[in-house]
């Protein structure tokens, strides 16, 4: 899969081992992440400059290079991109990778394993406030411009959550690993999980985001995932206390939204009177063609009854010729304003339209009509078709008239 | 310095702020619609109240559709409208449930209105009627209009795709690429995407474009998380809005912080300090020089803090070293 190109090895940073697909964008990560002065933001270009700066500018000594492995943090050494790297390492490094390739999936393997440590490392390391600021640079994943690569090809093709992107480390733990790292601190740096989330394929719908789902922390639904949800009583939970109790998600336990939480308190009791059958009845009978059906008679509705029939009857006519359904109603309608109407009618619009009114849209055209400046209603229904309702409008819906 | 690039609002809304909106040619006028019922018009550079109406019932959403013609959806299932011209305020019509979301678009001149009633519908502001219905499959907690497209956002993390021109049918339908209940969408003033967010503490961006190259780029991220005491809380990410020169957006989240992001540069622009309380609601002016930000504690807490924080509106100016990407992507 992704082999051929990664023969000659890419640039990768000593200090966490990340891979790069260019060494100029070796340099910036080094830069933003390992080389930067945790005091004022100054970007430096090695170790020692590092440790020089903070000495010579903060008096403060740095024994530790930002944000690196365990044992690659020594600041004595010179590193900068890919030059100056210990021979030895050079070496082990370039032997992982060549075995690593060895199978299929190996490279990318032991790579988000690295990352992860590092990572964690990273997470850990300044957690309460966004840590400078300008921590930004921090999470920074491979630039944007960087090619997607082959890995995100493997990735692709396996879903599996080892053939990450490196930026995906985050995103593609499965889940339990997600909630390791989220313990291991909160997501200081920016970014972290920012990952391609895409599929090669079907780009719309659900199937696209298949990948996520199955690599990221996103694993199907909130149904069947929250493996870190303490209390998956209901079939979505919103809050989650990890495993290790180490996160927690400030928010009610139900899966609603705040605002539907809060419009129960007694306090709003007054205003909220929703009206469960109706909206229920909406969702399960009214397909969207019955309710665009029933919205375009409200027109009818706003007259009389006698003219709901007359209007019903027109609509066969409506469809070869998209008018308003009948002038002179329509007009007052549209001149009354109609609103204290509208609320019955609402439930009129929950009865899915006789079967001559199938194709919803088709209805519309009544409104356009509606929606014409009183001036307008006198016109010959013809005219009535072509105008401009919407700006962009009559020429998009027209096909819809037919 | 606090001082300088930012101030509060004088009679702030009595309750909870649910949306906050500048009017579309100025950095003078904000629309702010609140728990209590109002929605008042302030005059932020005179920093006074200049009109408010409504009384009755919760507020949870508002727009301009003009400098001077405002519609808002309330918890009683109406859309109403308000002319702060005449000073006259009349009802359009209703949902079978509350209304959670109101857009303007511009692009057919038409109002859209999302309920918790699982549907969609579109109103001609000229004559006020409702001129589509749509079912969108669940509650509607979010929506966005993108040029003459809308995104919505519903309970069960599903996104829909519409062409307002074209209603018939939805052009996308996705699952949500976040994990958690969708909390807000915003799409990119060059109309290339949307940003969406979550209750927990993540941001996805996400591309209109269908075709797989473009696809390729979403991708996501974690904030408005804050370490305390070895524990991580994860807060909602309530709000979004984008700066609409540079492409830039703010989001505000349940931990009190607003920060700026460059999307397709994916890097945080900046963090301002910690508001008192949750931020519900973010505005960017029509030149992005000035951010509302609306702070109300939104009983996300188990446990509410006593005494409840009061609500504000703050009003910020922001410089481009705020809201600039550093330096485009190649």
């Amino acid at each position: 899969m992704g082999r051929k190109k990664k023969k000659m090895s890419k640039p990768w940073c000593w200090y966490c081992n990340r891979e790069f697909e260019d060494e100029k964008i070796l340099i910036q990560h080094q830069k933003a992440k390992h080389f930067k002065c945790h005091i004022c933001h100054k970007k430096l270009y090695t170790g020692p400059g590092l440790s020089i700066h903070c000495m010579q500018v903060h008096k403060e000594t740095i024994d530790k290079v930002p944000n690196s492995m365990p044992n690659r943090s020594n600041i004595e050494i010179e590193i900068y991109g890919m030059e100056g790297i210990p021979p030895n390492d050079l070496r082990e490094h370039e032997k992982q990778k060549q075995g690593a390739r060895g199978n299929d999936s190996g490279s990318d393997d032991d790579e988000p394993t690295n990352k992860k440590i590092k990572q964690e490392g990273l997470l850990g390391n300044a957690p309460g406030m966004m840590q400078t600021m300008p921590g930004l640079m921090q999470g920074m994943m491979p630039p944007p411009g960087m090619p997607p690569g082959m890995q995100m090809g493997h990735m692709m093709h396996m879903g599996h959550p080892f053939h990450m992107h490196p930026g995906m480390q985050m995103m593609g733990a499965p889940p339990h690993m997600m909630h390791m790292q989220g313990q291991a601190g909160p997501p200081k740096p920016l970014f972290p999980s920012a990952i391609p989330t895409s599929s090669p394929g079907a780009p719309i719908v659900g199937a696209d985001f298949k990948p996520i789902s199955s690599g990221a922390t996103i694993s199907a639904p909130p149904t069947t995932n929250t493996p870190s949800s303490s209390s998956s009583d209901t079939s979505k939970v919103a809050t989650i206390v990890t495993s290790g109790g180490a996160s927690k998600i400030v928010h009610p336990n139900e899966d609603i939204s705040l605002e539907e939480i809060r419009s129960r308190h007694p306090r709003y009791a007054r205003s909220s009177k929703q009206d469960d059958t109706a909206s229920n009845a909406s969702s399960n009978a009214a397909s969207e063609l019955a309710i665009a059906v029933s919205a375009a008679q409200q027109a009818a509705v706003h007259q009389a009854k006698q003219q709901e029939a007359i209007a019903s009857m027109n609509h066969a006519m409506m469809q070869r010729f998209p008018v308003r359904v009948s002038g002179p109603p329509l007009t007052m309608a549209a001149l009354q304003g109609g609103q204290t109407v509208m609320a019955p009618v609402r439930h009129h619009a929950m009865i899915p339209g006789p079967p001559t009114l199938i194709g919803g849209h088709l209805m519309r055209p009544p409104h356009l009509g509606m929606n014409m400046p009183p001036g307008m209603i006198g016109m010959p229904p013809g005219m009535m078709y072509g105008a401009p309702m919407f700006p962009t409008g009559p020429m998009m819906l027209q096909p819809r008239f037919r | 310095m606090k001082s300088q690039t930012e101030y509060r609002l004088k009679s702030p809304p009595d309750d909870a702020i649910s949306s906050v909106k500048f009017g579309p040619n100025t950095n003078q006028f904000l629309l702010v619609s609140s728990w209590d019922g109002v929605v008042r018009l302030y005059d932020v550079a005179a920093n006074i109240l200049r009109h408010k109406y409504g009384q009755d019932s919760p507020v949870l959403d508002c727009c301009f559709t003009d400098a001077v013609h405002s519609y808002s959806g309330h918890l009683d299932n109406t859309l109403k409208t308000y002319d702060f011209n005449v000073n006259s305020e009349s009802l359009i019509g209703t949902h079978n449930n509350a209304i959670k979301c109101v857009e303007y678009c511009s692009d057919v001149n038409g109002i859209l209105t999302g309920s918790w009633d699982h549907h969609l519908k579109l109103w001609d502001p000229r004559t006020p009627m409702c001129s589509g219905s749509y079912n969108q499959g669940d509650k509607v907690y979010a929506m966005s209009v993108c040029g003459e497209k809308l995104v919505v956002g519903t309970a069960g993390r599903k996104i829909l795709v519409w062409d307002i021109r074209n209603m018939s049918y939805a052009l996308q339908k996705r699952e949500s690429s976040l994990k958690y209940q969708t909390r807000a969408i915003r799409c990119f003033p060059n109309k290339q995407g949307f940003v969406l967010s979550s209750i927990e503490g993540r941001v996805a961006v996400e591309y209109l474009d269908t075709n797989p190259d473009v696809q390729k780029k979403k991708y996501a991220f974690k904030c408005h998380r804050i370490k305390e005491d070895g524990t991580e809380k994860i807060y909602p990410v309530n709000a979004i809005s984008f700066h609409p020169g540079h492409n830039t957006f703010a989001t505000g989240g349940s931990d009190g912080y607003v920060n700026v992001w460059d999307g397709f540069n994916k890097k945080r622009l900046c963090q301002f300090h910690q508001y008192p309380t949750s931020i519900t609601s973010l505005s960017f002016s029509h030149n992005g020089s000035v951010l509302a930000i609306a702070c109300s504690y939104f009983l996300e807490e188990d446990n509410p803090p006593n005494p409840l924080p009061e609500d504000a509106i703050y009003i910020r100016t922001v410089t481009d070293q705020e809201t600039k990407p550093k330096h485009s992507s190649s």
